[in-house]
């Protein structure tokens, strides 16, 4: 178990960026920078999906903030533009509950992120995108994730539940394995393309 | 992060700049800006708002100034660095915890935070035990302290960032030597928390309102957020908050406040006369400063007491003072064997460059002093 990532996976389609400017709020129609909350109960493997994205494109020219809870990678989209996602990730455990508006405020994307053995997590889930719709920011891109996909033995939450909580809620839904790396890279290209785009942009948009 | 001894090159070069004629009328603005404030009470958020919408149209003025003609983003942004510097050190004690309400909370969160060091422990917030370095926490609480030695936003901010750096350094390293799994927000804020920040109330209101807004944003913001939820955590903390017993937490705290009501009125100054003493007239950082000293040495109630003086009564209490004592004198011993292999020279550098600023009006003498008044 755990996140111990086992080789880079290169295969993805977001290419590698290099290093691009650190500067404060560069954000216009081609780059992109985008606030990105992790919320989950804890142990579904929040932070290893986002390590896992961040180390699975490691490469040395790219300049990643690798911390322990706060990460930054920049993915570069078919149609040229880049989005640098900022990843703030946010303790799962009950008793921080409460602290969540301190970090869902002025997220561009909330990934909501469940353990598909875990059919507490699922509530917890749940939970997050009601609070989300109902504090959030109207705009804000909601994701549901159901981790740990490679432990099909010993699932407890069907695909088709998620699928359906999603639609319903109108959400982004994808199982993901931290462990193995599926589906790791297709959730954030996904969210990438469901951004909403500063004018000019000529990505289709749902 | 750029390193502190950069921050005071970047100061003397906007001083620098700030002496040069052509900039004189710079100066007027800066000037004019600060004196503005003393026309007002203080308020806050409109007191922040006002101060951010200084440093937008001073940026566009410099970006446009014959002296700055053709400089770089970072050049600019380097002025605007030096800027904040000198407006917010000028402006400081009329906008740092300047309403009885924020003295108010710092006071309350400090005694609470006295009260759970009693008998908070690592458990109570399911701290993993890899993860329980007092040499780490020592050091993270050391970087955080050194807030009060700063005056500027971005001073202040990058001791948060030092604080939350040592925090994440003890994670990878017990992710990477322990193999505890990385579990990234999950540990990194109980550990915060148990750090004990000291009163932060006022100082991330003052980040968050007079930081350039365009710094106030990824790991930085981040960071400070998580700061503010640590803060944030304690002043609602209740038994239910922690992995302790209901009834354990109230008794716990009880007999803290105990202790505590008795060292008061052994201690010199009273409580209520430091609140109304502050609430009047800012005392400014040195008085605060102090006031913490006296109040911390009022922790040891017994250091002018006779043997003849005690009673059996006091047995209890003499043992849980000295038990403090030794665990925070071995937590201390740890963190310097520690801290002599891992120096921190940049703030020795730091400390430097404050004093240097702080005698800067005298030195610069008249020419200076007229143009960039008090």
């Amino acid at each position: 178990m755990g996140c111990s990532a086992s080789l880079p996976d290169r295969s993805s389609s977001g290419r590698l960026v290099g290093p691009n400017s650190e500067n404060g709020g560069a954000s216009d129609a081609k780059n992109l920078r985008v606030k990105l909350v992790l919320l989950g109960d804890s142990g579904v493997g929040k932070s290893c999906i986002v390590l896992r994205f961040v180390r699975g494109q490691f490469d040395p020219t790219s300049k990643v903030t690798v911390g322990a809870s706060f990460l930054s990678q920049t993915i570069a989209l078919q149609d040229s533009t880049t989005v640098k996602f900022e990843i703030w990730d946010t303790a799962g455990q009950e008793r921080y509950a409460a602290l969540a508006p301190l970090y869902y405020r002025g997220a561009a994307v909330a990934v909501i992120v469940y353990d598909i053995t875990s059919p507490e997590s699922f509530n917890k889930a749940q939970y997050w995108v009601k609070e989300l719709q109902k504090h959030g920011s109207p705009d804000i891109v909601l994701a549901l994730v159901g981790n740990k996909a490679d432990l099909h033995e010993k699932r407890e939450v069907p695909v088709q539940d998620g699928i359906e909580y999603a639609e319903k809620n109108g959400m982004f839904f994808i199982e993901t394995s931290a462990k193995t790396a599926d589906n790791i890279n297709q959730l954030f290209e996904e969210i990438a393309k469901r951004l909403p785009r500063p004018a000019i942009s000529s990505t289709q948009n749902p | 992060m750029e390193g502190s001894s950069s921050s005071s090159a970047i100061f003397y070069d906007f001083l620098d700049r700030m002496r040069n004629p052509a900039s004189l009328d710079l100066v007027r603005s800066i000037k004019s800006f600060i004196v503005s404030f003393s026309f007002y009470a203080a308020n806050p958020e409109n007191d922040g708002k006002k101060v951010q919408e200084f440093y937008t149209t001073m940026e566009d003025a410099i970006r446009d100034h014959p002296l700055w003609a053709g400089a770089t983003d970072q050049e600019v942004d380097c002025a605007m660095e030096g800027l904040e510097k000198y407006v917010m050190t000028k402006l400081f004690s009329r906008t740092f915890s300047s309403t009885p309400e924020d003295v108010k909370i710092d006071l309350e969160t400090s005694q609470k935070i006295h009260l759970l060091q009693t008998f908070l422990k690592p458990e109570h917030l399911d701290i993993p035990t890899v993860l329980r370095n007092e040499a780490s926490w020592l050091l993270a609480e050391k970087e955080l302290q050194k807030i009060n030695a700063f005056k500027a936003p971005r001073e202040k901010l990058l001791c948060v960032m030092n604080c939350c750096k040592v925090i994440n350094n003890l994670l990878l390293n017990a992710s990477m030597s322990e193999n505890h799994v990385l579990a990234g927000a999950d540990d990194f804020l109980p550990v915060l928390i148990y750090a004990n920040p000291p009163q932060l109330h006022s100082n991330l209101k003052f980040i968050q309102l007079y930081r350039r807004q365009t710094k106030l944003v990824s790991e930085a913001a981040y960071y400070l957020t998580n700061l503010v939820s640590a803060k944030t955590f304690i002043f609602e903390l209740n038994a239910k908050s922690l992995s302790i017993d209901e009834i354990e937490f109230e008794e716990s705290m009880q007999a803290a406040r105990t202790t505590n009501k008795e060292t008061e009125k052994e201690a010199t100054p009273t409580l209520e006369g430091r609140t109304t003493s502050q609430g009047q007239t800012d005392p400014g950082p040195s008085a605060r400063s102090h006031d913490k000293e006296t109040s911390g040495a009022s922790n040891y109630p017994y250091m002018d007491k006779e043997a003849g003086d005690l009673t059996i009564g006091d047995v209890e209490r003499l043992l849980s003072v000295y038990k403090q004592v030794v665990t925070k004198y071995t937590g201390l011993c740890t963190a310097v064997k520690h801290l002599s292999l891992s120096r921190t020279e940049p703030h020795v550098t730091n400390l430097e460059a404050r004093n240097v600023f702080l005698s800067q009006p005298e030195k610069t003498g008249k020419n200076s002093d007229q143009r960039v008044g008090q």
